[in-house]
């Protein structure tokens, strides 16, 4: 019953109107007129029927399709270089987006991890980023705030919690360890995978060990014994009970692989002052996060009020949703790279579509002539369409490909400090992406063109003939509109990358304090018993053992100095705050709040080590020792405050936290020096080893040898005082700078290739459009030339003509830039995302490269013999 | 495409019922349920022979004729179109709804 029955079928039908004619006396020829026109075309009647079936839809989708190949078999050179284009768009917007997923969008393992948040204090008044809480806190939380599920606490950063295990192996290994409440993974909402949880049993003060460790220790370290649990594994030298290990992924904090109770030691657990911690807590369901926000401020307050000793009033609670805890910056930073990648994409796109635009323009000929034939707009439109989800369908495989590899790159070269980052790879989102932009490619290619270039006056067309037709107005509209839309956003991507080098180049020139980059650092804290290590040794001990290890160092002919700190420069946001005073505004209120400023403990030659100058003044030296006169130096900042008070700061006096115990004087002054980020300013306080309780954890040390044998050398002498010890994280300073300021140079360098690439797109685009204006309007400019106009003049009109849409658009970016800079103004350094001349130079910059891309086809062209061009038409 | 303009004698969407109340009579070809239109029109009904194919596939498509190639009465192979059960039914269904529009369309049309 299909369309095969229908030729017969009219035959026969034709056949019978022919006898009726001819048996009334027609002649043959008269009867098939008659029989023609009663029955009308046949092909219109093949095509009539042909829609009445349910799938024509798809067989017309591939008699599309094989015309489409057929086409592009005949323009290859046009639709491979905008499947490239496309691909390079597609490729690069797809591999940002996996980046956004693995990090951003793809759940963290903890089920309803919206209820999760992170809560600490600030004190703007203070100038403190982040204040602790303490342990007694912990009760005030769970018993203040009822709409909390659980509530555990966890120290703000991993720093100094880290454990040697000694599996029995020559080797001792450092594993990062975090000690937490006994709710916390309750508040995680994870249950462990083998073994138990821990119950407030395990956390009472005098509780016997006991350690959760995470699947990737257990799996590595402790060869997934099946029987781990109930076993004792030595931490430290002490032995602590297996009683659990945790699910895969479960690692929070980052980085953490063994768990251990918290609330053990007595100095802690009633102790306000002890200051060291933040709280977790999981809300009950459906609570939101405004209100928690709420009663934990409430709660604060109450509690500055009951315990004004241990609180100022300032204080304020921060509520950060854990989401946005552990992607941190990182958040902001991949959105707008995605942006920006967003951005490339279109300017992909609009390149590809003006590129086939012109294809389009060239073939009006065949399409008109196929109008004429009978094929309708629809027809034609589909057919442009298919072509266009071809060039689509490539573009995105490509794309895929160029994604692919992009990942990888992106991955290997991406700063370490993003969560996640490794685990991007092409998944069904990232596919659906890709699908997306393609089809978005596709309509924007073809429909947009093909609707300019069906639009024409068949006549004309038909008439005129040849290249002349490649240029109409409407489609010199579009291909200008496709032009400006390139400019602004070319303007923007170039504009971005521009301030991005600017603040990179900021970034590294401020003088951040440290100009000894060569000198080395490594994590060297004494490890005892007991949750916090370096405190099971005295204070005495620990400064003779640092005093004996430096002797010996320095003592070797290849070390020029060597020194020890108590935190060293870029180790992480959080550091070492104290709060101080100096004796000439001490006085008044009992409960006044005190600036705080970052505090360092430092051995004599620690400057010079680091290199940071001293200003005024002298170092510490050997008589800064307890029994000495209690002394202090400060940096440049706090000099100037002083002086500001019209006080000389050499000799003044300051003390530590509020009414602390004695007065220290200030015998000299250094250069500021930025110890939580290159890009955050601080002023800092230190103190001599010899008269502090707080450890030196870090050694520094610069001599004549490479890093490597330094290096050795600490572990050397190291090991021949106490083999038991070990030194980790070993990292010169300018290592330190660098992976503090990888992340920036990160995305500097991918916006630089995105507007490189933009920029290589506009540049294009213009000059097309200029060659095909000269190449449709040949014949004009012969005549004007035949006439006597000037070339310069000819020239001039062609391309300012073209060129004030690319200023239009450069004007339209750079609106859209003022608008939306602020969002990115986190990504920059010393510098506004609306520095005018950044916009000028950038704008400027764009339109000499159009004006040289657009100048040059013109003028070779208005440089014709006027008889040639006028000979061929 | 050269596009006549269509014959407004044949009122939109009733070919399909009269071709479905020819075959009431028996089966029949395309030619003749065009003919036998225009004879019970007497002639004032204009087909276009044409247009009869796509509204018998559609027809079919439904289900509500069906067809099968035999032998004509000049001696041709010819495809004849007879109506299915459903199709039988569906006659009396149009029939009533076309008896209802005509009284209502001749009510609102009667002088005033």
């Amino acid at each position: 019953m299909g369309p095969r029955d229908l030729p017969d079928e009219i035959d026969y039908h034709f056949a019978v109107l022919k006898d009726e004619r001819i048996a009334m006396g027609d002649t043959p020829e008269q009867a098939d007129a008659f029989a023609r026109r009663r029955l009308g075309s046949r092909t219109a009647i093949g095509e009539a029927v042909y829609e009445t079936r349910p799938l024509h839809v798809l067989d017309a989708g591939v008699r599309d399709a094989r015309l489409a190949i057929r086409t592009l078999r005949r323009n290859k050179a046009a639709y491979v270089a905008a499947a490239v284009i496309l691909a390079l768009g597609i490729g690069m917007s797809v591999a940002m987006f996996s980046l956004v997923e693995a990090v951003l969008l793809r759940p963290l393992p903890f089920p309803r991890q919206q209820s999760i948040q992170v809560i600490w204090k600030v004190d703007p008044l203070a100038g403190s980023h982040v204040e602790e809480l303490a342990y007694p806190e912990l009760r005030d939380i769970e018993e203040g705030i009822p709409d909390f599920e659980y509530v555990a606490v966890m120290p703000t950063s991993l720093y100094g919690y880290a454990r040697v295990l000694q599996t029995g192996k020559a080797e001792l290994v450092q594993i990062e360890s975090a000690p937490v409440s006994h709710d916390f993974f309750r508040v995680l909402g994870v249950k462990p995978a083998l073994g138990r949880d821990f119950t407030s049993d395990d956390e009472r003060v005098g509780a016997p060990p006991v350690v959760v460790i995470s699947d990737a220790v257990w799996h590595d370290r402790l060869g997934a014994d099946p029987n781990i649990v109930g076993r004792v594994i030595r931490l430290k030298g002490q032995g602590y009970t297996v009683i659990g290990v945790m699910a895969a992924g479960a690692e929070f904090p980052r980085g953490a692989g063994l768990w251990i109770p918290l609330g053990v030691e007595r100095a802690i657990v009633d102790r306000r002052g002890a200051t060291f911690l933040q709280a977790i807590a999981r809300a009950k369901p459906g609570v939101s996060r405004d209100r928690i926000a709420v009663q934990v401020n409430a709660l604060f307050a109450r509690l500055a009020a009951d315990h004004p000793e241990a609180y100022t009033r300032s204080q304020r609670g921060v509520v950060t949703p854990l989401v946005e805890y552990w992607t941190g910056s990182a958040r902001l930073h991949l959105w707008i790279m995605l942006g920006a990648s967003l951005l490339l994409l279109i300017a992909s796109i609009i390149s590809a579509g003006n590129l086939l635009l012109s294809r389009t323009l060239s073939r009006r000929v065949e399409i008109a002539t196929r109008m004429a034939l009978g094929a309708r707009r629809r027809q034609v439109l589909s057919q442009l369409g298919v072509e266009g989800i071809l060039v689509a369908i490539m573009a995105a495989t490509a794309g895929l490909c160029v994604a692919q590899l992009a990942i990888r790159f992106l991955v290997r070269w991406a700063p370490g400090d993003i969560p996640r980052l490794p685990q991007a790879a092409l998944d069904a989102g990232s596919f659906c992406f890709a699908a997306g932009a393609a089809a978005l490619a596709a309509v924007a290619c073809t429909v947009i063109s093909g609707w300019a270039a069906t639009r024409v006056n068949l006549e004309s067309a038909l008439r005129e003939g040849g290249v002349r037709l490649s240029w109409s107005q409407r489609a010199g509209r579009t291909k200008n509109i496709f032009m400006l839309a390139q400019a602004a956003v070319t303007v923007m991507l170039l504009a971005l990358a521009a301030l991005l080098v600017l603040s990179y180049r900021a970034m590294m020139s401020s003088d951040i304090g440290f100009t000894n980059r060569d000198a080395l650092t490594m994590n060297l804290q004494l490890r005892g018993p007991g949750l916090f290590g370096a405190q099971a040794f005295d204070p005495k001990f620990r400064r003779s053992f640092y005093t004996q290890l430096l002797d010996r160092l320095r003592a070797s002919p290849r070390v020029t100095s060597a020194a020890a700190v108590l935190l060293r420069p870029l180790e992480g946001t959080i550091g070492w705050d104290v709060s101080y005073e100096f004796e000439f505004e001490a006085g008044g209120k009992d409960h006044r709040v005190l600036p705080k400023t970052n505090y360092e403990v430092v051995t004599p030659d620690y400057l010079k080590t680091v290199g940071t100058p001293l200003l005024e003044g002298r170092d510490f030296d050997a008589h800064d020792s307890e029994s000495g006169e209690p002394v202090a130096i400060i940096s440049e900042s706090l000099a100037q405050r002083i002086r500001a008070a019209g006080h000389a700061p050499l000799g003044s006096r300051l003390r530590l936290g509020l009414g602390g115990p004695r007065w220290s004087k200030v015998i000299g002054i250094c250069a500021d020096a930025r110890y939580r980020s290159i890009t955050q300013k601080g002023a800092d306080i230190f103190v001599p080893y010899l008269q502090a309780s707080q450890p030196t954890n870090y050694v520094v040390i610069r001599g004549t040898q490479s890093a490597g044998e330094l290096a050795a050398l600490v572990r050397r002498t190291l090991a021949a005082i106490d083999s038991n010890q070990s030194v980790g994280g070993v990292a010169t300073i300018g290592e330190l700078i660098d992976a503090n300021s990888a992340r920036h140079r990160f995305n500097m360098l991918l916006l630089l290739w995105f507007g490189a690439c933009a920029a290589l797109l506009a540049v294009s685009g213009v000059y097309s459009v200029i060659t095909e204006t000269m190449a449709a309007r040949d014949h004009e400019i012969a005549i004007k030339i035949a006439l006597g106009a000037q070339r310069f003049r000819l020239v001039r009109e062609m391309v300012s003509r073209t060129l004030v849409f690319v200023l239009a658009g450069e004007s339209i970016g750079a609106l859209m830039l003022c608008a939306f800079g602020k969002l990115g103004a986190d990504l920059l350094y010393g510098i506004s995302p609306r520095d005018p001349l950044v916009l000028g130079s950038v704008a400027a910059f764009l339109f000499m490269v159009s004006l040289g891309a657009a100048f040059w086809p013109a003028w070779s062209a208005a440089g014709y013999d006027p008889k040639h061009s006028l000979r061929v038409s | 495409m050269a596009r006549q303009a269509k014959p407004v004698d044949i009122l939109q969407g009733t070919l399909n019922m009269m071709i479905l109340r020819v075959l009431q009579q028996g089966p029949a070809n395309g030619y003749e349920i065009a003919k036998y239109i225009e004879q019970r029109s007497d002639d004032l009904l204009q087909v276009e022979h044409g247009s009869l194919y796509p509204a018998l596939r559609r027809l079919e498509a439904k289900a509500l004729i069906k067809a099968e190639w035999r032998v004509s009465q000049t001696n041709r192979r010819a495809r004849y179109y007879a109506l299915t059960a459903a199709g039988k039914k569906q006659v009396v269904v149009e029939r009533s709804h076309w008896k209802t529009l005509v009284q209502a369309i001749a009510r609102v049309m009667r002088p005033i």
